[in-house]
């Protein structure tokens, strides 16, 4: 890789930790403070592409599993769905979040076990999965350009 | 036999709210005309699937393909049999729609089946497109009665409608809707291009499937057909086109299965005209000739099936004879198959006549005339057809025995015929029952054996008679047809279609062509025709009081400077050539906009707009990184060659000024009544959120979150698929 410098390594490394847990506390507190899934998805994903740019991609992906991207992407997506479908087993309409508006939650802490949460957290496991896809897929049809 | 069981026990039916908010029910009724397609597709269904179990491996075999295919041919068969059964029972105009496009959905596949070749793909594609294009007109007809009386549900439809133009102009489009489905004439030519498709598909779509729910569909929806005199003679007129047309070019075809194909034209061309005649005699007549008729058609098509594996391939009638001899059983079933259709007694088919000419001679002397005609028309091209195969000199060399499975669902449905022409019983309680359903009335169906000179028995011999003399003397009607076959392949709907679909094609590269040439052009082509429209709107409504130009107090210092480098981001973009610097000076017009957020007391927005604007920049410099260099250095002196200098410039102005006063003409004007932000706030509460954005993402607009989620995902797939051919790793 040209142009990376044991600073931007470093610098990588050490913010790799950080950045995962501000997105983890921003999807947490979404419901409660700025942010939600795709904020805190995206600020994730942003973290693990900026490996890529210290390591390069074979080095990331070896370390962080990273080709298992498009696969986080639609284990996301089914999950969404499955948040939205499960409802309709009980009889109400689609996405009808539990517990129901007016009941008490459960808390841990500041997070609120309702489903509307668990909805968000599928969102937030989509937005990673694509937004690294997005740029592995982009990353390899150039290194294949490259071999050529 | 679950069908027959449930039909047996009384009838069943299903009501459960499907949509609530559109109004829409799975609403599910097994009244007599549900009973009747619903075990016809359940019968047939079962004989071509024990067909097909002894008949695909060897097609398979034949083109090469892997003996896995035919998993998917089953399943394929099994939702085109579902769907029929669905539509057979549905109560409801969109559910009936919604089936109604799965049977054309799944007939696509089936007919394509032999997907490399050419022919049935565009047989296919043609199936489709008449029937699906069709299909559109029985939607807008359900619309319109569900405009006039607010109610998809067929039972409370036929209580509230009142015969009127709105019921015969919604009646017409859903019944031409029917007749495409069913090859009427002039939409007919769809179905022998279908031949193409493996032969238990073609004996399936025929008799029980895709061709008969066009006539169900005119059986269903009969009591608003009926209350127009002028859409039951357009059926009339239809009808007996296609009995003209199929049955001459029938007598004209060498192909066996292009003289069923057309045959089966002539033959749901007797339906149409029985539900045109009118009345009770009509319908009752129309439902027995359907099951009389796709058993057997389906027999017929099977046999023709079975006839070209024991030759090794032969379809020629010409180049065909003398099997009566070798296949001794299949000629008995197949001669009992054509006995029924031509209406010989002792065959089920016998009655359906019956009916058809009693019906007839009510009508009065022209209809009874046609009548006779268009039997001695069926004779003459059906027994063409049998003692092409099985009569005269045996012209194949060698001839293979058949396996057992090809031969026994044949003879099944042939002594399914024969029993009902001994015992019409049951037969006739179908069809008395289906008919109940079309007429909302009661309505029996009476047959038996007359051995009197009564006028059905006496047009009954005439036909027989003329169509033997058609047989024996083809001197008659052989130039005259074969000129007829020739003007419609020069003149005909078909070719009409072809023109059609070829100049549609044409039309579609050329704006494909300007479209995709220049980006810019492109652009424009949205931008300039929007502002100058949006620009005339706005010169015809009054101004005064419209723009309001607020005080700037110190405290908005803030905004004012960030506003004013968004600006300065803005115009700056206009002039780097290179398009990474150009990214670069978008993300940050981007980024101020994120603070102006920020300022403004939006502070999940802001968050999310300097997210986006991150990744926009990232992927756009990724997209760049992807592209040829020299095609990069190519679009960075677009803008400025000689013809681009002002057009660009001046559109963008025009197009940007347009906007400044859509924008600022909406912020002068706040909304006085309460909007639904108000609301969402006020929920949030009860939903647990205390983050009003989020509430609303993951929970009060949960479904929209669910579809872009979803549009996200896809989009990564369609990245993969034009980078990488579809590899996602």
């Amino acid at each position: 890789m040209t142009g990376t410098t044991v600073l931007t390594q470093a610098a990588a490394r050490l913010l790799l930790a950080p950045i995962l847990v501000i997105s983890v506390a921003v999807l947490v507190n979404g419901y409660a403070h700025v942010g939600d899934g795709f904020s805190a998805g995206v600020i994730a994903a942003l973290g693990l592409l900026l490996q890529y740019l210290a390591f390069g991609r074979e080095h990331s992906d070896r370390l962080l599993r990273l080709a298992l991207a498009p696969a986080a992407a639609f284990v996301g997506l089914l999950g969404a769905l499955a948040v939205a479908l499960v409802p309709l087993a009980r009889g109400d309409a689609i996405l009808t979040h539990s517990p129901a508006p007016g009941t008490d939650a459960i808390y841990i802490g500041r997070v609120e076990l309702i489903t509307a949460v668990a909805f968000d957290v599928t969102v937030y496991v989509l937005v990673i999965g694509c937004v690294v896809g997005f740029v592995r897929t982009m990353i390899r049809t150039d290194e294949e350009a490259n071999s050529r | 036999m679950a069908v027959a069981a449930l039909w047996a026990g009384g009838g069943g039916s299903v009501d459960v709210p499907w949509a609530p908010v559109l109004d829409l029910r799975l609403e599910l009724t097994l009244d007599g005309l549900g009973a009747l397609y619903s075990l016809l597709a359940a019968g047939v269904g079962l004989a071509v699937f024990a067909y097909s179990a002894r008949y695909l491996p060897l097609h398979l075999a034949h083109q090469g393909r892997h003996a896995r295919d035919a998993l998917l041919f089953y399943a394929l068969l099994t939702l085109f049999m579902v769907s029929m059964i669905g539509l057979a029972t549905a109560q409801d105009l969109i559910l009936l729609f919604v089936f109604w496009d799965i049977t054309a959905i799944a007939s696509y596949f089936l007919i394509a089946f032999d997907r490399q070749e050419a022919a049935s793909r565009w047989a296919a594609l043609m199936a489709l497109m008449v029937t699906g294009i069709s299909a559109v007109a029985l939607l807008i007809g359900a619309l319109i009665l569900y405009a006039e009386y607010g109610t998809f549900s067929l039972p409370l439809l036929f209580e509230r409608m009142e015969a009127g133009t709105t019921v015969t102009v919604a009646a017409g489009l859903m019944a031409a809707a029917g007749l495409a489905k069913s090859a009427q004439a002039p939409l007919h030519f769809w179905l022998p291009r279908a031949m193409t498709a493996p032969t238990p598909v073609s004996a399936y779509l025929h008799s029980a499937a895709m061709v008969a729910a066009g006539v169900l569909l005119i059986g269903r929806l009969y009591p608003f057909v009926a209350s127009s005199q002028l859409l039951l003679d357009c059926l009339l007129a239809i009808g007996a086109l296609s009995i003209v047309v199929g049955g001459i070019l029938a007598l004209t075809r060498d192909d066996l299965k292009q003289v069923l194909a057309y045959s089966t034209i002539s033959q749901y061309g007797y339906v149409v005209v029985m539900y045109g005649l009118g009345g009770a005699a009509g319908v009752v007549a129309a439902s027995f000739y359907v099951i009389a008729h796709a058993l057997a058609k389906s027999a017929l098509f099977l046999t023709a099936g079975a006839v070209t594996e024991a030759t090794g391939g032969e379809r020629a009638l010409t180049r065909l004879g003398g099997l009566a001899r070798r296949l001794p059983l299949l000629a008995v079933a197949s001669a009992i198959a054509v006995a029924s259709v031509v209406a010989l007694p002792l065959t089920a088919g016998f009655f359906g006549d019956e009916l058809f000419f009693k019906a007839a001679v009510e009508r009065g002397w022209p209809a009874a005339v046609a009548a006779v005609g268009a039997a001695a028309l069926t004779f003459a091209y059906l027994a063409r057809f049998w003692i092409g195969i099985f009569l005269g000199p045996l012209r194949s060399e060698a001839v293979n025995r058949l396996p057992a499975l090809l031969v026994v669902p044949i003879a099944a449905l042939a002594a399914l015929l024969a029993v009902g022409g001994v015992w019409p019983g049951p037969i006739a309680d179908l069809a008395g029952a289906a008919a109940e359903s079309s007429l909302l009335a009661p309505a029996s169906a009476s047959v038996a054996y007359h051995l009197d000179l009564r006028a059905e028995n006496l047009m009954a011999l005439a036909a027989w008679a003329l169509g033997a003399t058609l047989v024996a003397a083809p001197v008659l009607w052989r130039a005259p047809a074969l000129a007829f076959a020739r003007l419609g392949e020069r003149l005909g709907p078909e070719r009409l279609y072809g023109k059609t679909l070829g100049a549609l094609n044409r039309l579609s590269d050329r704006i494909h062509d300007i479209e995709v040439r220049d980006l810019r052009t492109r652009v424009a082509a949205v931008l300039l025709p929007g502002g100058i429209l949006v620009a005339l709107g706005f010169a015809a409504t009054p101004t005064e009081g419209a723009y309001i130009a607020g005080a700037v107090t110190v405290d908005d210092l803030a905004l004012v400077l960030v506003l004013t480098f968004v600006g300065a981001a803005a115009v700056a973009a206009t002039r780097p050539r290179n398009q990474f610097v150009l990214v670069l000076t978008l993300a940050a017009v981007g980024f101020g906009l994120a603070a102006v957020y920020a300022l403004a007391g939006a502070p999940d927005v802001a968050l999310v707009a300097v997210l986006v604007e991150t990744v926009v920049a990232l992927l756009f410099l990724g997209a760049f990184a992807l592209l040829p260099r020299e095609a990069l250095r190519r679009e960075q002196t677009v803008a400025e060659r000689p013809s681009r200098r002002w057009r660009d410039p001046l559109i963008a102005t025009v197009s940007g000024l347009v906007v400044f006063v859509v924008v600022w003409g909406a912020l002068s004007r706040p909304a006085p009544e309460a909007s639904v932000a108000e609301d969402h706030i006020r929920l949030a509460e009860s939903a647990h959120a205390k983050d009003v954005v989020t509430a609303i993402i993951a929970d009060f607009r949960g479904l929209d979150t669910l579809g872009e989620v979803t549009v996200v995902a896809v989009a990564l797939l369609g990245v993969a698929a034009l980078l990488r051919r579809g590899r996602l790793a």
